[in-house]
């Protein structure tokens, strides 16, 4: 009985390939809208109106300082009391966005801090407008100088897509926790997982630091 | 017998559960303390192997899921003849992944103190332990200070995924909870609010820590940027 | 020596911890008498499953199971000890010896026996499809274009999955727990939950109104008690205590009070 039969588990491969392509698509569509968030966010902290400084604050402090497990409960199940039904999968990559955008905020806003404001100043005297000031003199040197941070918060994010199964949204763990009550392999399956998660994790540090390096000649 | 509000006697029994959160996020912090010198120590061992076993393991337990990790020691182990229950598992899990993190950051600040030193102990007789515990180690402790009260705060908030096999720490009892009450909102917003409690004075403090080091020999510490998900 | 004083602080502290914690003592199956020298019994319940363990106003354990288990005890003479558990943790607390019995909406099937003793049905009941009373739904048929929730790996969700490879479009959502499965359905995060035929009462105050109603059944499964592989003689003297709590009327009594329904004919094996 103590025998390793991993059979039972490859004759469910085409299980494991939706479940990578779930994990992947929670993972990227919330890394997009996370990273927007932090954008506009650590934006509007650093140069919008006074006033939109101590809401964003406030909303990176909730969720820096709360698990993602009960974000993912409270979107899911508390939203719907003001009429809002989000899927299973929607609801999952709602809270992920909101918790990545939460430290990609902090994250980015270093990296708008380490421009010297001469820099600025000197953009304004060359009569740049605004809109060029913001995306050449301050986001894209932020995010260069940032781009390693925020990429490592990334990684986690597409780890942190394995708990959204509490919700009922379907990726690579949930499919796996399925899998586990029909065949009772546990110890196989979660075994090919922690590989599939390895080399999932392992592929993006490499793909993010080929474009660092496209982007920002960055080097890894 | 059913259902009813959420009243005074769960909102207590909620705080009553928070111990055990807290329970578990000390057992981490002592365990994977512990674990992560050790971690550190290998990884700037003089010998190779050894150093590639510590990046194996920092890498094999940074770069899985916790969630996996769990559930492989709790419902995976028994095939090797372990058979945990859920807090052995989720505090073995938990220490030894913590390990990792802790190994990191330990050796960040271990490589930030300057290289010369390592060499003018060597040239006074003392070997790779001596020195490492003598000489490095005191003045690393001040480095390590800072990103240690941040991983506690990423301790106390993954601590929730032990939930998922079962431990009976805050999020469980949120559950257990909310399958009388029906409030989602009192409920979780409860929880939230008492995880915030724990975790917004350690983000405080760290965030004082780290700016009162700066410019000083922290600035050059190289930590880990990864920290766990929570 | 100052500078040692970090390292033998952590490590005491650990040592201290993981004592106070208790490393896993893996004990072997106790016998009744056993379990009776010892002065207590311990049972690995569930609490969010209602009306079999739920947490009462003072949000200690209770529920038809609950009430089992404390039947148990009395009848050995000894204290119930309780160790809460999910629905995937039970077979576990039997295989590591933490717990002497499950008593938890532990529904007897071939697969779980490999791996675990049961005692004879002390409680049946119907899986059952639930939905929101103005939801019209009758079969299978009825689900698709709907979104039905089930706890993963329960008997609703192997006959529901079935379904719904046979009929695309029915979207099936796996929770993993019943909790979140009955919060879902109160949310209208689903359209129809597979449940226990019990469900709808929970449900019913939750929505101000808005009734839930059994709509078709899936299927009839038994509650066994389990016990450890091979625990014979504990599962011998449950069997003979249950035929006591059958035939003096204490396991209706317990139905009634609780599922507000008498129990199905109980088979025995």
């Amino acid at each position: 009985m103590q025998n390793l039969q991993f059979g039972p588990v490859f004759a469910h491969s085409d299980a494991f390939i939706d479940g990578v392509i779930s994990t992947l698509v929670l993972a990227a569509l919330s890394i997009f809208f996370g990273t927007m968030i932090g954008l506009l966010g650590a934006i509007g902290r650093s140069y919008g109106p006074r006033i939109l400084s101590a809401p964003i604050g406030a909303y990176v402090e909730i969720i820096r300082n709360t698990p993602l497990l009960i974000q993912l409960y409270f979107v899911f199940f508390t939203l719907p009391l003001v009429g809002i039904k989000l899927s299973s999968n929607w609801a999952a990559i709602v809270a992920l966005s909101i918790h990545l955008g939460a430290y990609a905020i902090e994250i980015i806003r270093a990296g708008i801090d380490s421009i010297p404001q001469g820099q600025i100043e000197a953009a304004k005297s060359l009569g740049l407008r605004p809109y060029r000031i913001v995306r050449h003199v301050i986001v894209v040197p932020a995010l260069k100088a940032v781009y390693p941070s925020l990429t490592a918060q990334f990684i986690l994010q597409i780890m942190g897509t394995s708990i959204v199964g509490a919700i009922a949204a379907e990726e690579l763990t949930a499919i796996a926790n399925n899998l586990v009550m029909q065949t009772f392999r546990s110890f196989e399956i979660y075994i090919v997982i922690a590989v599939i998660y390895f080399v999932i994790v392992q592929s993006a540090s490499l793909l993010f630091a080929g474009i660092g390096r496209l982007l920002f000649q960055w080097k890894a | 017998m059913s259902l009813r509000d959420f009243g005074p006697n769960e909102f207590m029994f909620l705080i009553a559960a928070a111990r055990w959160t807290i329970l578990l996020a000390l057992v981490t912090f002592a365990g994977g303390g512990a674990i992560g010198i050790f971690i550190a120590a290998l990884r700037i061992a003089p010998s190779r192997p050894l150093r590639w076993l510590a990046i194996a393991y920092i890498q094999f337990f940074m770069g899985t899921p916790i969630l996996i990790q769990l559930f492989m020691a709790y419902y995976g182990s028994s095939l090797l003849g372990f058979r945990p229950d859920p807090w052995t598992a989720a505090a073995v899990t938990f220490c030894i992944n913590a390990g990792a993190f802790f190994g990191e950051i330990f050796r960040g600040a271990i490589e930030a103190v300057p290289r010369g030193q390592w060499e003018s102990a060597k040239s006074l007789g003392l070997g790779f332990l001596k020195t490492l515990r003598l000489v490095i180690l005191p003045q690393a402790l001040q480095l390590m200070v800072p990103p240690t009260v941040g991983l506690m705060v990423q301790i106390v908030k993954t601590t929730s995924v032990a939930s998922l096999i079962g431990l009976n720490e805050l999020t469980r009892a949120a559950i257990k909870v909310n399958t009388v009450t029906f409030e989602p909102f009192m409920v979780f917003g409860t929880v939230a609010i008492i995880y915030f409690a724990l975790c917004w004075p350690l983000s405080l403090y760290a965030t004082r820590l780290e700016k009162r080091g700066n410019g000083k020999i922290q600035a050059k510490v190289k930590l880990p940027r990864l920290m766990p998900a929570s | 020596m100052r500078y040692q004083l970090p390292f033998v602080t952590l490590a005491s502290v650990a040592a201290l911890i993981f004592a106070l914690v208790g490393l896993p003592t893996v004990t072997k199956a106790q016998s009744v008498n056993d379990i009776i020298s010892r002065g207590k019994l311990i049972v690995a319940i569930d609490t969010t499953t209602p009306p079999y363990g739920f947490l009462d106003e003072k949000l200690e354990p209770t529920g038809f199971d609950i009430d089992v288990a404390k039947k148990m005890g009395e009848a050995l003479g000894v204290p119930v000890e309780f160790v809460t558990v999910t629905s995937p943790g039970r077979i576990p607390s039997l295989m590591t010896g933490q717990v002497d019995a499950v008593i938890s909406i532990f529904s007897i099937t071939p697969q779980r026996a490999i791996q675990v003793d049961y005692s004879n049905p002390y409680a049946g009941q119907s899986a059952v499809v639930i939905a929101p009373t103005g939801t019209q739904i009758a079969s299978h048929e009825d689900l698709v274009g709907k979104k039905v929730g089930v706890t993963r790996g329960t008997a609703e969700d192997g006959i529901l999955t079935a379904a719904s490879e046979k009929l695309p479009g029915i979207e099936m959502l796996r929770f993993d727990d019943y909790s979140s499965l009955l919060q879902a359905m109160v949310s209208g995060q689903i359209d129809a939950m597979g449940g226990g035929d019990y469900g709808e009462i929970y449900l019913k105050k939750a929505q101000g109104g808005d009734a839930f109603e059994q709509k078709y059944p899936l299927k009839t499964y038994y509650f066994g008690i389990g016990v450890a592989k091979d625990n014979h003689n504990l599962r011998q003297w449950i069997n003979t205590w249950l035929l006591g709590m059958k035939s003096d009327g204490s396991l209706e009594d317990l139905s009634m009070q609780y599922r507000g329904q008498p129990l199905p004919a109980l088979p025995v094996f």
